[in-house]
């Protein structure tokens, strides 16, 4: 695809999804659509995770709620600034992830997708029993809209955008990594590690960054979602929603931005797709949320059996790139 | 002195959980040493066995039948995904075979999700009776089952490994692979029997302990960390490490839990996992760490 050809596309989705509001009305489906670009902060930093840096996370879940909590207890029980919560819930988020890599990423091996997975069941733990901080099972709530300074976001519409202008400012960084130095070399260590050590790259340092960049992604993705919804929970941090961020990954495909962002938002809508589709009957309904999970898990092993480079990798090959 | 029966008790608890850490723990070092990766559906093994057995128990099948049936039928099912899911990887790439091992481990949960509903689940215990007393310290008849088909277990696959020629053709394979087919073993049949002994071994924990605490179709990702956990402990890849770290993890968090605050309990695991990764990533029982890591 010509370089132009892509700028093209872009440009039109960017301006599609700017736009989209002022077509949808529908406050329902502005919340899904706001959903949607609160996943896509967390998989785009997966996706450079994942794809780029060849590592595998089963505890994005713990940092989003590492950040939702974070940014719920500093805006409800010690009232700072919205935008002081929020980057404190991204930072957090990333300190998390760094010590959780340093000793995971050390070694080779999949060291690091085993030691997420005990975050993330920690972290669903600390989120149940901290009660004094946390609000237990019964969660969080009276989380208070985003604001800056006297102006409050509030609207469905203005909370859509400040969603999405994070996601562009995200994918923006992600995109700017990718084509840069430190991209190049999570590409290499993709190909060949040992390739990649020899050409001088700092292997442990590429992939330590990589996850905490994801991290802090994951962090203020939940902060977003806390001061969105104003209502947070255990039961929304779970190691079944860090398995689907990855799947998005997975079956957006490696090396590739654009793939995961079309899998956020194809698996997202998946789940609200009566809400999208008035036509489709109830039960059809009923019968993806009852097998949603069974999806996910069939399409990750279906990808990494029949089309390893997942989306992506169709679109370019169907491209002959 | 009551505190000598209470360490005595928590002692017990802590080589209770530590057998069933360290059967999980083997189906982890089988499959890496046959692959190389790490197998996400380890702990969803557990879940399957505790499962089956309660199902094969409503059927009217007599309670040791219903427990076999169960080891059986999930080593089957562990057969059954090498075959479908982690064989067609031409590559052998172990990234790709956690990718779908971690897919595996999510149908499977749904299968049984699907099948046996969302409800806890328990099975009768293998022999009623009274606890037996010990210098004050009581131990469940439930315990002595889980001991004895551990050591079973364990004993079982030592004799596999070192007398078999099929045991010594897994160690081959897991050595080196194409050495091991030079001299005509066939190693794709290595790497599905890895597969069905780690289920075997995964159902057969958790039938053994279904009776004391229940079963339901979520308990497999939280073994399957404390069982890694317990694998890493010990020294990846070697099985005599993984029943050492097994065990170890077990008493770390039986006196964490009893002197602590029982919250702490299944945070030890994790702690533990994080800390070996960072001071001795070989694990205590292992070598120079050369080979593996």
């Amino acid at each position: 695809m010509s370089r132009y050809a892509r700028r093209a596309i872009v440009i039109g989705v960017v301006v599609l999804l700017a736009v989209l509001p002022l077509v949808v009305q529908d406050r329902f489906l502005l919340k899904v659509f706001t959903f949607v670009g609160l996943n896509a902060l967390v998989v785009v930093g997966i996706a450079l995770l994942f794809g780029y840096a060849g590592q595998v996370s089963l505890g994005h879940a713990g940092f989003v709620g590492l950040g939702a909590y974070t940014s719920a207890f500093l805006a409800v029980r010690v009232e700072v600034p919205w935008l002081v919560c929020v980057a404190a819930g991204a930072l957090v988020a990333a300190l998390g992830g760094l010590v959780l890599a340093i000793p995971s990423l050390r070694l080779k091996g999949h060291y690091l997708a085993m030691a997420t997975l005990g975050f993330g069941e920690l972290m669903t733990l600390a989120f149940r029993e901290a009660e004094p901080v946390t609000g237990g099972v019964n969660g969080f709530s009276g989380i208070p809209f985003p604001a800056i300074g006297e102006f409050v976001i509030k609207t469905p519409q203005q909370l859509y955008w400040l969603v999405w202008f994070s996601v562009a400012a995200a994918v923006l960084l992600a995109a700017n990594i990718t084509a840069s130095r430190p991209g190049r070399a999570m590409r290499a260590l993709h190909g060949s590690e040992l390739g990649a050590q020899a050409s001088g790259v700092d292997i442990v340092g590429v992939k330590v960054r990589a996850f905490v960049l994801s991290a802090a992604f994951a962090g203020l993705s939940g902060a977003l979602y806390a001061s969105i919804v104003g209502f947070i929970s255990p039961s929304l941090f779970t190691t079944a929603a860090s398995v689907t961020f990855l799947a998005m990954a997975v079956i957006g495909g490696s090396t590739s931005l654009a793939g995961p962002l079309l899998a956020v938002a194809l698996l997202t809508l998946l789940g609200y797709l009566d809400a999208l589709l008035p036509g489709l009957s109830g039960t059809t309904g009923e019968l993806i949320q009852r097998f949603q999970a069974d999806i996910y898990g069939l399409a990750i092993i279906a990808v990494v059996l029949f089309a390893p480079t997942g989306l992506a990798g169709l679109w370019r090959t169907r491209r002959g790139t | 002195m009551p505190d000598v029966a209470e360490l005595l008790q928590f002692v017990i608890a802590g080589l209770k959980s530590g057998s069933i850490y360290a059967l999980v723990a083997l189906g982890f070092t089988l499959v890496y040493a046959a692959t190389g990766a790490i197998n996400f559906a380890q702990g969803e093994f557990y879940m399957l066995g505790g499962m089956l057995g309660v199902w094969f128990v409503s059927l009217g099948l007599p309670l040791p039948l219903a427990v076999l049936s169960a080891v059986t039928a999930t080593a089957a099912v562990g057969a059954l995904f090498e075959l479908l899911a982690v064989r067609p990887i031409s590559d052998g790439n172990p990234l790709r075979i956690i990718i779908v091992t971690i897919g595996g481990s999510v149908v499977l949960r749904q299968i049984a999700l699907h099948l046996f509903g969302p409800d806890e689940l328990a099975l009768p215990a293998f022999t009623t009776g009274s606890s037996l007393k010990i210098a004050g310290a009581a131990i469940e008849r439930q315990t002595v089952w889980i001991w004895a088909l551990t050591a079973l277990a364990v004993v079982g696959l030592v004799v596999l490994y070192r007398k078999t020629t099929f045991g010594k053709a897994m160690r081959a394979t897991s050595l080196n692979r194409d050495a091991a087919r030079l001299v005509g073993i066939d190693a794709r049949a290595m790497v599905t029997a890895a597969f069905a002994l780690a289920a075997a071994l995964g159902a057969l924990a958790g039938l053994a302990v279904a009776p004391l605490t229940q079963t339901a179709f979520d308990v497999g990702a939280g073994i399957g960390v404390k069982g890694f956990s317990a694998a890493i402990l010990g020294g990846l890849g070697n099985p005599i490490a993984a029943v050492g770290g097994g065990l170890l993890l077990g008493l770390l968090e039986s006196l964490a839990a009893g002197y602590l605050d029982p919250v702490y309990k299944d945070a030890v695991s994790v702690v533990v996992l994080l800390a070996v990764l960072f001071l001795r990533p070989q694990g205590l029982l292992g070598g120079s760490g050369k080979e593996k890591v």
